[in-house]
């Protein structure tokens, strides 16, 4: 039995169902099902879930993740990646005798960097790999729940802002964005703003008419 | 270490470097100022709330009735606090106030103290008992400039400052007898400096981008100046900046002073 | 002169006008503040409250950390200026022993679990107060919790009755809390009902207790449809112009 629809805002301990099967940010006590954060519903094959609107990062395995190197430790470096656990960064990326070596060679501490996490422990500590230095550029703060909107469904929305502004843009699952280029500006405006409205409908509609319109000012 | 910094000084710096900044301004463009008065008018004498850009503080006057310094006995008192809350930045913590709110405290107190704003000998009750004048700064959202902001609201709440009714000793709360008279309106403007230019108003990005800042508390004259941070201030650069705070501080007082 | 002796109600109605049974009028905003994860204000008569979530972030000092779960940390202060005696800044008893119950209440359903070793820090800041702030400050609290995405099995709605001149009303504000003779704040979670706050004083028989409980349990149910709404149209006008 189920009492929303897909596209319902919901919020914490509200009901949504009873014997249905239910995902991500649900919860339940005995037959019923209740959200446990404010969001939007999404049905799929009776099953319920809800897309947070907004929240902090977990490390999750796979995430790419923007970080900022904030200490050199022996054989390694710790990550700041916006949650509030530790993140490492292994010396064996780069090196074979990270124990050896001046790391700082590599990354210096305040150095920013894009990179996969590969494992996560049972207390949220994690390991990233594959790092990749990001120099110059701006990074910009997101809340990490509307990153998917701003990537957009098969990265839909990414490419249009690639494409209309020409800038070169990394997106970190965290919540971090870099970018780099011309229309920098531009490009940060627009980000934000699907930030905002990341839970309304028509989104990518409203945001090609703003780019059309801002760009043929700008020529 | 502040991560922030990492994030966006270089580019800051270099967009500077062209002439521009990140927000669209010119470098000596404020960003919105909103000032609400009487915001919490039902308890405090005197109230107002400023918004400069996302920067939001609220500033309390409470009147009481005490002893006069021994070397003013017929002049009223006047003390500032500043409150940064942990509410309104993440590097903020619970507790009494640190350096960092102790400097905006003082700024805006020496700026109302030295250009006489408040007629504190209108203070004098009788011998032994004059006014006391709390202003009581709060910040809730630090997005960068928070002495400016303070400062605003600060004079903003004096001027909107109604004075207790005060019969047979007593203060009769609730009660009003006239405003608290003020002469002038102190205005500070901050600017910093990034990369040898000078900006005004900062936001908190450029103030993680700074190399230095300077207030300048302006009436007719300067009242007040306070040197910021860890880089150095040449003459010129020091000079302009004043120009820039007169200039500002003309446009800021009408808004303070309302239509 | 006696408590008994002041007129708290004439004619049925109270000294603002209003009913027994009724609140004083409440408004939410959710998102007021631009660098708080959550936030959310609340007017709630003479009442103007702020409340703010920051976490969960890494907790200092680390023999405070739990590795099974989050820890909750609440902190309700009252501005100099939200009194007609200037309050002196700092924590006092009063505002220590309020920011305990109220991180125990709000404990009651943040699912902590979730983040183990972080705290989450909730920031409440009465502005102007007018009886009735620890009920505001709550109910900011959890909106603003909420806001913040924070995982809950509800939210925490709150409301207080009491007693004056004789009569059971709800939500005293502040002449009625000085002179009348009892006040019960309350909090719930709202979909069992189930009491996470209560405080007491004054004095009441088993029968009005029964009675003031139940009118302030009702009072925060009525505050719950208010949170709910904030937070649905926080999210639906967000739409800027074109």
């Amino acid at each position: 039995m189920l009492y929303v629809q897909d596209g319902d805002l919901v919020i914490p301990g509200q009901l949504m169902g009873e014997k249905i099967r239910h995902d991500i940010n649900c919860f339940h006590e005995g037959d019923k099902v209740f959200s446990s954060v404010r969001g939007i519903v999404r049905v799929e094959d009776n099953r319920v879930r809800v897309i947070p609107s907004s929240g902090g990062y977990v490390p999750r395995e796979g995430d790419l993740v923007i970080g900022v190197i904030t200490n050199i430790l022996p054989g390694r470096w710790s990550v700041n990646i916006r949650s509030p656990y530790l993140c490492t960064l292994r010396g064996e990326e780069v090196t074979r005798d990270p124990l050896g070596v001046d790391l700082s060679r590599y990354f210096k501490i305040g150095d920013r960097i894009s990179a996969k996490i590969s494992m996560v422990d049972e207390v949220h500590s994690c390991q990233i790999t594959g790092p990749w230095k990001l120099e110059g550029g701006i990074i910009i703060d997101v809340d990490p729940k509307r990153i998917p909107r701003v990537v957009g469904r098969r990265r839909s929305m990414l490419n249009i802002i690639k494409e209309k502004t020409g800038c070169k843009i990394v997106v970190g699952q965290n919540g971090w964005i870099w970018i780099k280029d011309k229309q920098t500006e531009f490009a940060i405006k627009t980000i934000k703003r699907i930030e905002r409205e990341a839970q309304t409908q028509g989104l990518t509609d409203r945001i090609i008419k703003m780019l059309d319109k801002e760009l043929s000012i700008k020529l | 270490m502040e991560i922030e910094a990492c994030l966006r000084k270089d580019y800051i710096t270099n967009l500077v470097r062209e002439g521009k900044r990140l927000d669209g301004r010119r470098f000596d463009e404020y960003r919105n100022i909103e000032i609400e008065k009487n915001y919490v008018g039902e308890k405090a004498c005197g109230s107002a709330l400023v918004r400069l850009g996302e920067t939001k503080v609220l500033v309390g006057v409470s009147l009481n009735v005490g002893e006069p310094y021994p070397d003013a006995p017929e002049e009223g008192v006047m003390t500032v606090s500043a409150e940064l809350r942990p509410m309104a930045s993440p590097s903020f913590e619970a507790g009494p106030p640190g350096e960092e709110a102790i400097e905006v405290a003082r700024v805006v107190d020496r700026g109302i103290r030295e250009s006489g704003a408040i007629e504190m000998e209108k203070l004098f009750i009788e011998e032994g008992k004059v006014w006391i004048v709390f202003v009581d700064i709060h910040v809730l959202d630090q997005e960068g400039n928070m002495i400016d902001a303070s400062g605003i609201a600060s004079i903003a709440a004096l001027l909107n400052t109604r004075m207790p009714r005060y019969e047979d000793d007593q203060i009769i709360r609730g009660e009003w007898s006239g405003k608290l008279p003020i002469s002038c309106v102190p205005v500070p403007c901050t600017s910093v400096k990034i990369d040898d230019s000078i900006l005004i108003d900062p936001s908190l990005d450029e103030e993680y981008a700074m190399d230095a800042r300077l207030t300048v508390v302006t009436t007719d004259t300067i009242n007040a100046m306070q040197k910021g941070g860890q880089g150095a201030l040449k003459e010129d650069e020091i000079l302009s900046a004043i120009d820039l705070s007169f200039d500002k501080g003309n446009e800021i007082r009408k808004l303070i002073q309302g239509p | 002169m006696a408590k008994e002796d002041i007129e708290l109600i004439k004619n049925g109605k109270r000294l603002d006008g209003r009913k027994f049974d009724e609140l004083r009028e409440i408004k939410i905003e959710v998102g007021v503040l631009s660098r708080a994860m959550g936030s959310a204000y609340i007017e709630w008569g003479k009442n103007k409250v702020i409340a703010a979530v920051y976490g969960p972030r890494e907790l200092h000092p680390k023999y405070l950390r739990d590795p099974r779960r989050a820890h909750l940390r609440c902190i309700y202060n009252l501005a100099p200026f939200s009194v007609e005696d200037r309050k002196r800044p700092g924590p006092d008893r009063r505002s220590v022993e309020i920011s305990k119950v109220s991180s125990d209440a709000l404990s009651s359903v943040v699912m902590l679990e979730k983040y183990p070793n972080t705290v989450i820090d909730i920031f409440i800041e009465i502005l102007q107060a007018d009886a009735g702030t620890r009920c505001a400050g709550l109910n900011a609290a959890s909106v603003a919790l909420a806001d913040a995405g924070i995982p809950m099995r509800d939210i925490v709605s709150s409301c207080a009755a009491g007693k004056v001149n004789g009569e059971i009303v709800l939500d005293l504000m502040k002449e009625e809390d000085n002179l009348g003779e009892c006040d019960l704040p309350v909090a719930i979670i709202p979909r069992k009902k189930e009491v996470v706050l209560l405080q007491m004083d004054g004095k009441l028989t088993r029968e009005e207790f029964k009675k003031a409980y139940e009118l302030a349990v009702d009072g925060a149910m009525r505050v719950y449809k208010m949170q709910k709404e904030a937070l649905i149209s926080s999210v639906n006008d967000v739409i800027i112009g074109e």
